[in-house]
């Protein structure tokens, strides 16, 4: 297999969907202010809803729903906890990720009765789209159609919620309870409702990216299957900047990495380098950019120094 | 009098967490038709009921409490490290090769490599300190990414330069160290290791160090009131950067007894799959960042972890029963849910609502 | 023409504090109408009553002849009434019409119309005739530029009365004369404005009718015509002289020798302008003036809280330029803090603890690094004692103090060094009587056992009964000053409120 064919691409577009959609949720919450550790945990949830719901109703719109809807309930417990009852986000992110790490792996034995992961191979996945017309052009026809629809759904996401953020007012006033709490309050725009708006869509999303993770390409649910991807998904987050057109294209830059990296492993370059490469170009970019970097009141106060 | 008052009134919140997080569980175990009492009793069995399982919890506990002791150390400084896991592991692979290739007597390599383990952690810790001094990136940020690519980079060397090529199965670790290096066991043919006596001496100190020493006067005076700190003269960044490196150093030592002690050699994943450094993070948030307190802390998420592979082994009941608890018990912990909690709120409604 | 606006016998109680005392004001359509006193006089609690941030205690509002009363500020926009705060509320990622319109948004459905945002905005920038780009991004506009945001946002919002608090405190003089065009202009267009402001000059430029507050009550309502600035301060500070006990004279050598400080502010305007002073050995200098023109900083670039742009600071032979807060602290140098909760204590600590803030390193409480507890809890509990604080162990938390008391505390440990030289910015604020005449006493005694004292306070009282000289400050520069023997507190006042007075004839102002 060659280094560098259309295959990758289109190998790159499934890998990216789950970071991307996590990454849009993770934006949600930084835009207003919160920063959310615990998009991994929300992941894993999604993913093993998904495979239960599809388990229970047979029907994979349905899973993709249960999946939706459990990650919701824990990105609202999260939500309870930080913007209510003002406990530390970190702490509670971190906590969410143990909680859901040990609760799928439990509930996999008690409803599966499988250890390490469940596998089904009649169950229905979300298979892919046909896209008619664009199918037929070459190269770009291989490369965009034929992909989940949870693909192009969350590359639409991004799409809209650049609209939702610049063109739509409460996107404009979300952006505004982010950028300064105080005065947006005296303006009446109270900032917990906008912050546990954010948090449900990221519990949403969140759901969604699980569910493309254990019904996307083969239906199965592993333990730990997120593989630190929520965490990569913040990571995209930080580098593109909260924005999510930037989010677009550091996800995507992400997905060609890992799906690169796998080729690479023919060449003999140690793939863990590779790996490495997200984060260091993080850490470069908040290098280079922190004085445009986005910043909230509450993100740039992390520090008091 | 008023001392012990106020020691009961500090241990009453942890106490309260612990006990629901074991009651949650609980239910959560009856919901799946387990036994709530046969669950409890695996569990105590688990870690403490015969002598190989109490060391093995105890052993269990000493990364995790070096890891939350330099955790609560930082957070003493208010300063968020959590490079734990990083820093654990690239102590752990410099203790590995240093114990391996430095070609000197046992002992003298076994110095070494602790030595080795102390400053890599402690540098790595430093590196994200000084991030955010010069160039303001925020710790909590450069500590996790600095965590995957020590993690990454640590798993290159055991599994191309520094890799054991001895056997057939090409695995990701280095090669066993001879055996005059190793961390003795403190009883034969039992998991328990020295590291765990030393560990305990680090606690010991730094709590006599935040309590009896200039340094840790200032450690804790730029915790709780950083502007009061910068009053007095304190150098907020030298205080910073001295804590984060003995907040990695411990880390580092952490992974560097674990290699010395209990595997001889740095296997890949061993140290991260345990969860050691995240649990390291509880145990000091559980404890509120006091060295002593640290202490039991680090001793009951241990043996909430050992007594649920006994919990595994001798029922149906999964051993992630732990990290459900474990994650009950720091969400109620960090609710802060105690009467002056919500006093404090409904007086700030008062005069917020006064109008 | 009837009153507008009528507040009658407002009273406001802060537990056993009176705020505001049965105060009265009226406003009527198309006045300024300026709100002078000085700080703590009560006008900022006066104008939060109004707004619907705070509830009277007692009395009563009327707006067009009907009683209201306001429970939040969106009220009290519902109903006309816009504040310009004193610190701006504005947002640097959006442009000037964002920030104008934000909240009350122009909309297609859920979209946010910014074309017709930016039409509105300009209208309403030429309706007005206040000048600003509304394309810009707040985060390139000056402060002056934010202000006039401010202001348009709370026309835009549909204000007929507007309450600006202290709207020239950060403004170059320039920005100064465009805003008072602007209120003049906008009270011909029918709006009716409330300026609280303590500038004397600027109320006589602008104003049409003018409430004078001291310590909570009205002083005095007045018409321009019939008052002058002088007048006017008078107003403001009259209070009973204390006595003022007997003095050695001082002839110490000059000990702090501060030199052309410069120091820039957030806005283009300098916070410290060209500032120079010396203290002598056995001397308390004070400086007098309104909070906010410059003291607070002068202070912390003394201790080396902030660094200045550039001047000297001497302390004896030693230069302390550019150095450490420690090490001046090592040279000699002991500060009581202005606001003790913030820079002054640490309220979770003990008393031990916060004692010894500032002073660890010293040979007296530490040895090698390690703190020596015992001799240290020796002193705390003879400083208890000394100046009768009232704690139930030195193991207390300092939160628990009452506000004298902690004040008495960080007094006594920043007294307790000996050192050569002491910085005490508002050593009395907030501090009971008896509390207040034992931290006079002690500070005249570290003054006559020879140490150099500089002290801060907008308690004009106070810096006349402690100082030997006394130093004017307003707007960041030292405007004038005065002996012990000359210093009157009406030629005080006049100095602070940006007049001049000449030997012992006040100039007449405006």
């Amino acid at each position: 297999m060659e280094l560098l064919d259309w295959s990758l691409l289109n190998a790159t577009l499934r890998m990216v969907a789950p970071i991307l959609l996590a990454a849009l949720g993770g934006m949600l919450c930084a835009r207003v202010g919160i920063f959310n550790v615990g998009l991994e945990g929300l992941i894993l949830i999604g993913a093993f809803s998904g495979i239960a719901g599809n388990y229970y109703t047979h029907n994979v719109f349905f899973a993709i729903v249960i999946a939706a809807g459990a990650s919701l309930l824990f990105a609202l417990l999260f939500g309870m906890m930080v913007v209510v009852f003002k406990a530390n986000e970190i702490v509670v992110g971190v906590s969410i990720n143990f909680l859901a790490l040990g609760l799928t792996t439990f509930l996999l034995r008690t409803i599966f009765h499988t250890k390490g992961a469940y596998y089904d191979k009649n169950m229905q996945g979300i298979g892919t789209w046909d896209i008619p017309l664009i199918k037929d052009i070459p190269v770009i026809g291989d490369i965009v159609s034929g992909q989940s629809p949870l693909v192009y759904f969350a590359f639409l996401a991004a799409i809209a919620f650049y609209i939702f953020f610049y063109r739509t007012i409460f996107g404009f006033r979300l952006l505004a309870v982010g950028y300064n709490q105080v005065a947006a309050s005296t303006l009446g725009l109270k900032a917990i409702r906008y912050q546990l708006f954010a948090i449900a869509a990221c519990g949403i999303l969140c759901g969604i990216a699980g569910a493309q993770l254990s019904l996307g390409q083969v239906t199965m649910f592993s333990e730990g299957m997120t593989s630190g991807r929520g965490f990569i998904a913040l990571v995209a987050m930080m580098l593109g900047q909260s924005h999510p057109l930037g989010i677009l294209a550091s996800s995507i830059l992400f997905g060609l990495m890992d799906a690169v990296s796998t080729r690479l492993q023919g060449f003999s370059i140690p793939t863990e380098f590779t790996m490495m490469v997200p984060y260091v170009l993080t850490l470069a970019a908040m290098f280079f950019l922190r004085d445009k970097g986005v910043e909230t009141n509450q993100t740039s106060q992390q520090s008091a120094r | 009098m008023i001392q012990l008052q106020k020691l009961l009134k500090s241990l009453i919140q942890p106490v309260i967490a612990v006990i629901f997080g074991l009651a949650i569980g609980g239910i959560i175990i009856s919901l799946t038709g387990g036994s709530v009492l046969q669950t409890y009793t695996e569990l105590w069995n688990g870690a403490f009921g015969n002598f190989y399982f109490f060391s093995t919890t105890l052993a269990r506990a000493t990364p995790i409490l070096l890891i939350a002791l330099g955790v609560g150390f930082a957070f003493r400084a208010g300063v968020f490290n959590l490079g734990g896991e990083g820093q654990m592991v690239v102590g752990a692979i410099s203790a590995a090769i240093v114990a391996y290739y430095l070609p000197a007597p046992g002992i003298v390599k076994l110095i070494a490599a602790i030595a080795a383990a102390v400053v890599a952690g402690g540098l790595l810790s430093v590196l994200a300190g000084w991030m955010e001094a010069a160039f303001k990136i925020q710790l909590v940020i450069s500590t996790l990414l600095l965590n995957y690519i020590a993690v990454l980079f640590a798993s290159y060397l055991a599994g191309h330069p520094f890799q054991d090529k001895t056997g057939s199965a090409a695995l990701a670790q280095t090669p066993m160290i001879e055996q005059g290096a190793w961390l003795g066991k403190l009883f034969q043919g039992m998991p328990l290791h020295i590291g765990f006596i030393i560990a305990l001496i680090g606690a010991l100190l730094l709590w006599t160090v935040l309590r009896y020493s200039v340094f840790g006067y200032e450690v804790n005076a730029s915790g709780k009131n950083p502007w009061f700190g910068a009053y007095g003269g304190i150098h907020q960044v030298k205080v910073m950067l001295f804590s984060m490196f003995i907040s990695g150093s411990l880390a580092g030592l952490a992974g560097g007894f674990e290699v010395l002690g209990s595997q001889y050699r740095f296997v890949d994943g061993a140290l991260t799959v345990p969860g050691y450094a995240w649990t390291g993070v509880m145990a000091a948030l559980l404890a509120n960042s006091n060295p002593i307190g640290i202490i039991f802390t680090s001793l009951l998420l241990a043996a909430l972890q050992t007594g649920a592979m006994g919990l595994e082994r001798n029922t149906d009941i999964p051993l992630e029963i732990a990290s459900i608890m474990q994650a009950v018990l720091i969400l109620f912990i960090s609710a802060k849910f105690t009467k002056q909690w919500w006093k404090a709120k409904k007086k700030g409604a008062d005069i917020r609502g006064a109008a | 023409m009837s009153e507008l606006l009528q507040l009658t016998n407002l009273t406001k109680k802060y537990g056993s504090f009176l705020a505001n005392n049965n105060v009265s004001f009226k406003l009527k359509k198309g006045e300024v109408h300026a709100l002078v006193g000085e700080n703590g006089a009560g006008k900022t609690t006066l104008m939060r009553m109004l707004y619907g941030m705070e509830k009277p205690s007692s009395g009563n509002i009327q707006l067009h002849g009907k009683t209201i009363s306001f429970s939040s500020p969106a009220d009290a926009i519902k109903n006309g009434i816009g504040m310009v705060h004193q610190h701006f509320m504005v947002f640097p990622h959006f442009t000037v019409a964002e920030n104008i319109v934000l909240g009350h948004e122009p909309k297609k459905g859920l979209f946010f119309n910014r074309r017709q945002a930016k039409a509105d905005v300009q209208q309403l920038t030429q309706t007005y005739q206040i000048s600003v780009d509304v394309h810009k991004k707040v985060k390139h506009c000056s402060i002056g530029e934010q202000q006039k945001i401010e202001i348009l946002k709370v026309l835009y919002q549909g204000a007929e009365i507007i309450i600006l608090d202290e709207p020239t405190a950060v403004l170059t003089p320039h920005e100064v004369k465009e805003l008072l065009k602007t209120i003049r202009f906008l009270a011909s267009q029918g709006k009716s404005i409330i300026i609280i402001t303590h500038k004397l000059q600027e109320v006589m430029e602008v104003a049409d009718r003018i409430t004078v507050l001291r310590n909570g009550k009205v002083a005095g309502v007045t018409s321009k015509e019939d008052t002058n600035a002088h007048h006017l301060a008078r107003l403001m500070v009259g209070r009973e002289l204390k006595e003022r006990p007997a003095r050695i004279p001082s002839q110490g050598t000059s000990h702090l020798n501060v030199q052309n400080l410069f120091l820039k502010g957030k806005g283009q305007k300098n916070v410290l302008q060209n500032v120079s002073l010396h203290v002598s050995a056995g001397e308390i200098v004070g400086i007098a003036g309104v909070s906010g023109n410059g003291q607070s900083e002068l202070l912390q670039t003394i201790s080396g809280l902030v660094e200045t742009g550039s001047g000297s600071i001497k302390l004896g032979d030693e230069d302390l330029t550019g150095r450490s807060v420690r090490e001046r602290r090592e040279a000699g140098i002991a500060h009581i803090p202005e606001d003790r909760y913030m820079w002054g204590a640490s309220k979770d600590d003990t008393i031990e603890e916060n004692a010894l803030m500032g002073y660890q390193y010293k040979a007296s409480y530490s040895k090698m690094g390690w703190l020596k507890r015992k001799i240290f809890k020796s002193s705390v509990e003879e400083w208890i004692n000394e100046f009768s604080i009232k704690a139930t162990s030195s193991k207390q938390k300092a939160g628990e103090l009452s506000g004298g008391n902690l004040q008495k505390l960080i007094v006594a440990r920043e007294l307790g060094q000996n050192t050569s030289f002491l910085l005490a910015a508002e050593p009395t604020r907030g501090v009971d009587i008896g509390a207040m005449e034992r931290i006079h006493d002690a500070l005249i005694q570290k003054r006559n056992n020879g140490s150099a004292i500089l002290l801060v306070s907008s308690e004009l009282s106070e810096i006349i009964s402690l100082s030997d000289r006394i130093l004017v400050m307003y707007e960041g520069s030292i405007v004038g000053e005065l002996t012990r023997e000359e210093a009157t507190e009406e030629k005080l006042s006049i100095l602070m409120a940006g007049g001049t007075v000449e030997g012992d004839t006040v100039a007449e102002t405006s």
